[in-house]
């Protein structure tokens, strides 16, 4: 039996999907968010008013920072996403590495009402800030009825069995660690004082975890007091029912700021940018606030009185937050990140 | 068209697909683990030979592997010599039984498993209740959890490559061997066993070279403080993004394996081959 294959009509066939792919493109962005709740708040907050908008598609791929940043890096020949979003201050390698696109301020207006803070890496061919997350320690205020008011207040021997801490290579863990660190008494050139405490901290009991999600599961499930860990987290758990409550240290409170990048080499950046734009707007960041407590980064949202007390909300309240400094960071994340699994290895 | 022409013809999409997804990724890989601020240079590898915690997450990864591989041998082979020695019916439910979990992710069944570990779940209280641990006792995130969870996961792969063997053996050499005198045990031991050999190798090849490569499982019952290979160069691709150490890894993971793998094959070629 011979099988003839119909050439001509295989290269039509051929050709005529190619071009539904390309004009399916035209409409449609690709996207990470970082699943979960937050995926439900994004899509509630950005993602479906802008398709309802524009008439565009979304797609949106499930990535957390560093696997999201990761796949842009091995993409860099071939990008798939055209928006990428980052907590963990990866678009400062990225934008470094000539992975993102500079944004052009004209095309997105709402740059003009966020605070200086929000905007300060868009020279450097960032993206715009346009969610904060402040860390500070988040505590079951059942089993502990006093509430926690330092930093130092982690160190304490008698909460140590019951302390959950989170692996630096998680962003919030990592400016949770370096907290540690500084009321330890080291700083961002030497970190072996915090090691050292959390070296402690681990032979008195405490637990480390890699992701959210196990921090829910160390409170609901296995008596958990206390961890640090971002305000947003807090509220997740109170909406799981948890008599959880977040407390800021005296020492201060850092902010892990969530941008949206512009992927460079992408064909539909105008579409791109309206997706910025609109996660910037007063509406879209009231709504991130409402239904995740992040602090907003558009001056002009206005939240309810009761969100407002649990976010950093205003201009005062922006400066309270400090952000420790992104770039040694991302120069000094290997090398920590390596003796951090060094210390807390069994 | 000859036959040998015709052969490779039809090997061609196989081999391509070989070519493209195994034999140029692997050579990526290793030109990756090669590629030095300055050139190529081995300053990865010898990173990772001259550290003792990096020896150490090697040693565990195969140490573990070869737990692993043992008990899923000593629990495959003779439920594998009880299916196959069971009426048809009886049998097909237990093959079902094996090959029930395979449909589940493993993600799903290693979640069920870290309920049951925890420090309030089943297991843990039932250890500590009976006075054999402490206060805070926990099974998750210990080695003894890995294997746990790992030979769940992967005793599918043993018992089903023994069983194919132990169907192909003649049941009259078992009956001989009791008509010679021989009890269940001795002929189950000087029987049953050689002959099922290539089964336990091909399924303890199968279990061994998966726990030494699997990456999700151990993560979440081992935790952020046990670190197996795997698991090590993940983080190295994701978290500290240093690509090159993490090929490097991974080729010592593949060579690693290898060098398991060889003398156990060579060990079994001989008799069978």
């Amino acid at each position: 039996m011979k099988i003839r294959f119909d050439l001509t009509a295989l290269a039509a066939t051929t050709l005529s999907l190619l071009a539904g792919t390309a004009l399916a493109q035209d409409k449609t962005l690709t996207i990470n968010s970082f699943g979960g709740a937050y995926e439900t708040a994004h899509r509630k907050c950005v993602i479906t008013p802008f398709e309802k908008e524009t008439g565009a598609t979304t797609r949106v791929v499930t990535a957390y920072s560093a696997d999201a940043f990761a796949q842009v890096r091995a993409q860099k020949a071939a990008p798939q996403f055209d928006v990428i979003h980052f907590s963990g201050g990866q678009e400062i390698v990225a934008a470094s590495e000539g992975l993102l696109a500079a944004i052009d301020a004209a095309k997105v207006p709402n740059l003009a009402d966020l605070y200086p803070v929000a905007k300060a890496g868009l020279a450097k061919g960032e993206g715009p800030v346009y969610s904060i997350a402040a860390i500070g320690l988040v505590y079951n205020s059942q089993s502990l009825p006093k509430a926690p008011t330092s930093w130092k207040d982690l160190l304490d021997p008698k909460v140590s069995n019951k302390l959950v801490l989170t692996d630096i290579s998680n962003g919030y863990g990592m400016l949770g660690f370096l907290m540690i660190n500084r009321v330890a008494g080291g700083d961002l050139k030497n970190i072996q004082p915090g090691l050292d405490a959390v070296k402690k901290l681990l032979t008195g009991g405490a637990i480390v975890v890699t992701t959210s999600p196990e921090i829910q599961r160390e409170f609901a499930q296995n008596g958990a007091t206390i961890a640090p860990y971002a305000s947003d987290y807090a509220y997740t758990l109170t909406k799981a029912n948890l008599p959880v409550k977040f407390a800021q240290g005296v020492e201060g409170t850092p902010a892990s700021f969530i941008t949206a990048n512009l992927v460079a080499n992408r064909p539909n950046q105008a579409l791109a940018l309206k997706f910025i734009d609109m996660s910037l707007s007063e509406s879209a960041q009231a709504c991130f606030a409402n239904e995740l407590r992040y602090s907003p980064t558009n001056a002009k949202a206005k939240l309810a009185p009761d969100v407002a007390a649990t976010v950093a909300y205003g201009a005062a309240s922006m400066q309270n937050l400090f952000r420790f400094d992104a770039p040694t960071i991302e120069a000094n994340r290997a090398s920590w990140v390596e003796r951090w699994s060094k210390t807390i290895a069994r | 068209m000859n036959d040998r022409a015709e052969n490779l013809l039809l090997a061609l999409p196989g081999l391509g697909l070989l070519v493209l997804a195994y034999f140029l990724p692997i050579g990526q890989m290793l030109s990756l683990s090669l590629s030095g601020r300055e050139g190529p240079s081995l300053e990865h590898y010898t990173r990772f030979l001259s550290d003792p915690f990096y020896l150490g997450v090697l040693w565990r990864t195969v140490r573990l592997s070869l737990v692993i591989t043992l008990i899923c041998a000593l629990l495959g082979f003779p439920f594998a010599y009880i299916m196959a020695r069971v009426g048809p019916r009886l049998r097909m439910w237990l093959v079902v039984a094996v090959i029930l979990p395979l449909m589940t992710s493993v993600v799903v069944r290693t979640f069920g498993w870290m309920v049951l570990l925890s420090r309030n779940g089943l297991v843990s209280q039932f250890v500590r209740d009976l006075g054999w641990a402490e206060r805070n006792f926990q099974l998750m995130h210990t080695e003894s959890a890995i294997v746990i969870g790992m030979v769940q996961v992967l005793l599918p792969f043993m018992t089903l490559s023994i069983l194919g063997v132990i169907t192909r053996i003649d049941p009259r050499l078992e009956e001989a061997a009791r008509t010679m005198g021989g009890s269940f045990l001795s002929t189950l031991r000087s029987v049953v066993l050689p002959l099922s050999l290539p089964g336990i190798v091909a399924g303890s090849l199968l279990v061994f070279t998966l726990s030494a490569s699997s990456f999700v499982t151990p993560s979440l019952m081992g935790g952020a403080r046990i670190q197996v290979l795997a698991g090590s160069v993940y983080k190295s691709v994701t978290q500290t993004l240093e690509w090159p150490f993490a090929a490097a890894q991974a080729v010592i993971l593949f060579v690693g394996v290898l060098l398991v793998l060889v003398p156990y094959v060579k060990m079994n070629t001989p008799k069978h081959g």
